[in-house]
């Protein structure tokens, strides 16, 4: 029996075409965190991201989603329990930020064809969330590519599930951004007991926001634990082939990268 | 409803009316179209005629001319432009490629070749080949549009869009040359009658065909104005699609043969037919935006105008013979495409 995570892989083995790229994986993510996969370049964190959200098919092996085997659930239903923010998403030209959103209650209401005050709310909640009022019926292809970001993470909590999936959602945001939209999800995961798993790059607002860091390389698991477990020299060595000093954030107290180094073997390269 | 949600909504209340009146205005511009049609030809009438003789006191020639000649054109040039422009926008929403066209796709060439099989069989003579004709390109542009997914198909199910295109110019130009290869076998008027078919003639214009044909297209139009919700969120790309609970390779089986059909059944009275599932759903998205339960209407509106005005001018332009309606239509959507693809080009460059 496969312990109650709300995803929960086992012996997953993940390939395009015949390219592996994981192999034997398993990994959980618990209820009601915030977790964090890192890893270096096509260590294959998307792509067990992806698997997790039913986008890619295992080749071999199982992804749970709440215990049932995600391939075996309908994928309406899957999409009232999880919703995902893909890396790089494609809104079709004119349309606009509230029309986008509005999609998010598709899973939601697929035979009726109008949208109930019910749902409008929720959508212009998640306007809100987003500081995105205000350009609501602004076309989204005419967004700066921060604002372009936040719909899309619009549109994934108007889906209002317990479970986001987010693969990279800080990409192509400022500084400011970047901490907006990882203090949203924070918010999401205080107040509506959301969990969240994401693929993120920056190992400090990585550390700084995740109760689980899970840190790949080569499509296997190198170590998972919390930001204090993970943000160790040794591990961020086998991960990243660095060497890297930790120090903590007088901030926020969470462990923090300040600076690094190539491994020796690679500095000659 | 909070007082926020109301003044996004009034905005969204605003373009619902813009987009009702661009849709009376394009079934005003039919309409208008099906008259000037219906008055310009042979033998001309005058505007104030036609509705002479259409509220019921014309001489029998006359109703003859416009009743049994040019009403059933002007139905099946109407008919046939919706079924192709939808056809168009399902391939559109479906491959994620502006540029997908049944007739690009190589889907209008494989009815062809069965509707030029079927002649050299069964020859054109038969009343039996209203009824039949239509199966017959049916089992050809599903053919054609099984040919171009065994040659793309791939083991993990993940098509490229860029892929499908490719390959059905290719099975298109394949196609095309086999059809020109059997032309040789034909006897005169079986020749006549292909040659006309292939350049896009709305030869069977009679109201046979249009009862032929009628029953397709209300089933297949009925049934994708069902799928609009579905077409909308699929046009967000493979993932997001997924993500928001869609079955998406059913969908698209469902959706492409859908296409197909509407596409093979609309051709085989109209003859090939191009671009009109390429122009029609771009100038609706132009007109309306991208949401599918108001640019279907729309597209279909748009192709059914331009069937219908090219129709007219071919049959105008060079009097007393006409031209093909296909030809006409290809004279205005060449540039069209050419257009598009320099448009298509900036907008890459420009992200």
């Amino acid at each position: 029996m496969v312990k109650m995570d709300v995803i929960a892989t086992k012996q997953l083995e993940l390939a395009y075409d015949d390219k592996s790229v994981v192999d034997n994986l398993n990994l959980s993510i618990a209820k009601g965190k915030i977790t964090s996969l890192i890893g270096p370049n096509g260590c294959g964190k998307s792509t067990i991201l992806k698997a997790a959200g039913r986008i890619l098919k295992p080749k071999s092996g199982w992804v749970y989603l709440n215990g049932s085997d995600i391939q075996k659930l309908p994928t309406q239903e899957v999409a009232k329990d999880m919703s995902i923010l893909p890396q790089t998403p494609a809104a079709p030209p004119g349309l606009t930020v509230w029309e986008l959103v509005s999609y998010g209650r598709f899973p939601r209401r697929r035979r009726r064809s109008k949208l109930t005050a019910e749902d409008k709310d929720i959508i212009t909640w998640a306007l809100a969330k987003t500081r995105l009022l205000e350009s609501a019926a602004a076309v989204v292809d005419n967004l700066s590519g921060g604002q372009r970001q936040r719909v899309w993470i619009a549109m994934a909590i108007a889906q209002q599930t317990d479970l986001i999936l987010l693969d990279e959602p800080t990409t192509y945001l400022d500084m400011a951004y970047q901490l907006e939209v990882l203090e949203l999800l924070e918010k999401l995961n205080r107040e509506r007991k959301c969990t969240i798993a994401m693929v993120l790059h920056d190992l400090n607002l990585a550390a700084r926001f995740s109760d689980c860091l899970i840190a790949v390389r080569n499509g296997k698991i190198v170590a998972e634990g919390t930001a204090e477990e993970i943000m160790v020299p040794e591990v961020l060595s086998d991960t990243f082939e660095i060497d890297a000093e930790i120090v903590r954030d007088p901030r926020t107290g969470k462990p923090a990268c300040i600076s690094y180094h190539l491994r020796e073997e690679r500095t000659g390269l | 409803m909070s007082g926020q949600s109301k003044i996004i909504y009034s905005y969204h209340r605003r373009k619902t009316y813009q987009n009702r009146g661009i849709i009376a205005a394009l079934a005003g511009a039919l309409v208008l179209a099906a008259l000037i049609s219906l008055s310009v030809g042979y033998s001309s009438l005058t505007f104030a005629d036609v509705i002479r003789i259409i509220t019921g006191s014309g001489s029998d020639n006359e109703i003859l001319v416009l009743f049994s000649f040019r009403l059933p054109r002007i139905v099946l040039s109407i008919m046939v432009g919706m079924g192709l422009s939808a056809a168009g926008c399902l391939l559109q929403g479906v491959t994620g490629n502006a540029l997908a066209d049944t007739g690009i796709l190589g889907i209008n060439a494989g009815a062809g070749l069965t509707v030029v099989l079927y002649v050299l069989f069964f020859g054109t003579g038969s009343m039996l080949a209203v009824f039949t004709l239509p199966v017959a390109a049916l089992t050809g542009a599903l053919g054609a549009a099984l040919l171009i997914y065994l040659l793309i198909r791939k083991k993990t199910g993940v098509i490229s869009p860029f892929s499908i295109i490719m390959t059905g110019i290719a099975v298109q130009a394949g196609l095309s040359a086999l059809m020109t290869l059997l032309v040789v076998k034909l006897d005169d008027t079986q020749y006549a009658f292909v040659s006309s078919w292939q350049v896009g003639s709305i030869w069977g214009a009679n109201w046979h065909f249009v009862l032929a044909l009628m029953p397709w297209l209300c089933i297949l139009l009925a049934v994708i104005m069902s799928k609009v919700r579905v077409l909308d969120v699929l046009v967000l790309g493979k993932e997001t699609a997924t993500a928001l609970g869609v079955k998406i390779q059913n969908e698209q089986k469902n959706l492409l043969f859908f296409a197909v059909a509407l596409a093979g059944t609309c051709v085989s009275v109209s003859g090939s037919i191009s671009f009109v599932g390429l122009m029609a759903p771009h100038i609706a998205r132009r007109l309306v935006g991208p949401r599918h339960h108001v640019m279907l209407p729309v597209c279909i509106m748009t192709g059914a105008l331009l069937v219908l005005v090219s129709d007219t001018i071919a049959r105008v332009i060079i009097q007393p013979s006409s031209l093909p309606t296909g030809v006409v239509v290809s004279i205005i959507g060449a540039p069209y495409l050419i257009y598009l693809l320099t448009a298509q080009q900036k907008y890459h460059e420009r992200n």
